[in-house]
């Protein structure tokens, strides 16, 4: 499974959406399930998933599916 | 770190609930972000009893769960620098299993399964006359501690 795979099938367990809602739009609080509990899991389900530790202000800056492929590179895993 | 006891009053350091929605008595034993385990003593004279119902009183269970959560905010609150902290339930799903009654002894262990973040996950059963009266599977969090954490808007 490519990293790309990885990184939305942690948005479609966390928020239990389909693929086709993975798009630019797709930022925080713009679905009812990415609230702040929303939030905590999906960054969860990534730090489980590429086995890294976020910092808390990357945590703040995931903001949305497209910023969040930003965030993990600095971790060193290339999502794009 | 040790376990250890936390009495009537020295609870409320920990706990920010009061009379009438405190539903701890004491905290027998309490292992700071790991368990919670204490238990509150049922009289007739508990505020809800003589609605809950004339006829058959009986521990309401949204109270029983409330007890539940208010104890495993305790193995929370007593980590260093979270004395006091107000917590909020975020999701919580719980199975009754029986009737809790005036007279009863509830007692109540609770567990951390994760502390994370301001995020605590945990579990924590209800007991009376050894038999589980109640269980339930929680989340909870310190607001202060999780806003740090989310997206500005």
């Amino acid at each position: 499974m490519s990293n790309r795979e990885k990184y939305d099938n942690a948005f479609i367990e966390s928020f239990e959406i389909k693929k086709e809602a993975l798009n630019k739009g797709l930022e925080y609080q713009s679905i009812p399930q990415w609230d702040s509990v929303g939030h905590m899991s999906l960054v969860a389900a990534l730090e489980d998933t590429f086995d890294i530790m976020m910092e808390m202000d990357d945590i703040v800056d995931f903001g949305s599916y497209e910023t969040g492929i930003g965030t993990l590179k600095k971790y060193g895993v290339d999502v794009a | 770190m040790e376990s250890f006891r936390l009495s009537a009053t020295e609870l409320l350091k920990y706990q920010p609930n009061r009379y009438p929605f405190l539903m701890i008595d004491v905290v027998e034993d309490v292992l700071p972000g790991k368990y919670a385990r204490g238990y509150k003593n049922l009289t007739m004279n508990e505020w809800y009893f003589p609605q809950h119902f004339p006829d058959g009183p009986n521990m309401p269970g949204a109270l029983q769960l409330e007890a539940l959560a208010q104890m495993l905010t305790v193995a929370i609150t007593t980590q260093e620098g979270l004395q006091g902290k107000i917590t909020h339930a975020l999701e919580h799903k719980v199975r009754f299993r029986k009737e809790v009654v005036p007279g009863d002894k509830f007692e109540i262990h609770t567990e951390v399964l994760s502390w994370r973040r301001g995020v605590c996950k945990g579990k924590g059963v209800g007991i009376t006359n050894g038999e589980v009266a109640c269980e339930a599977v929680m989340l909870i969090t310190i607001p202060e501690i999780l806003e740090q954490y989310l997206p500005k808007r």
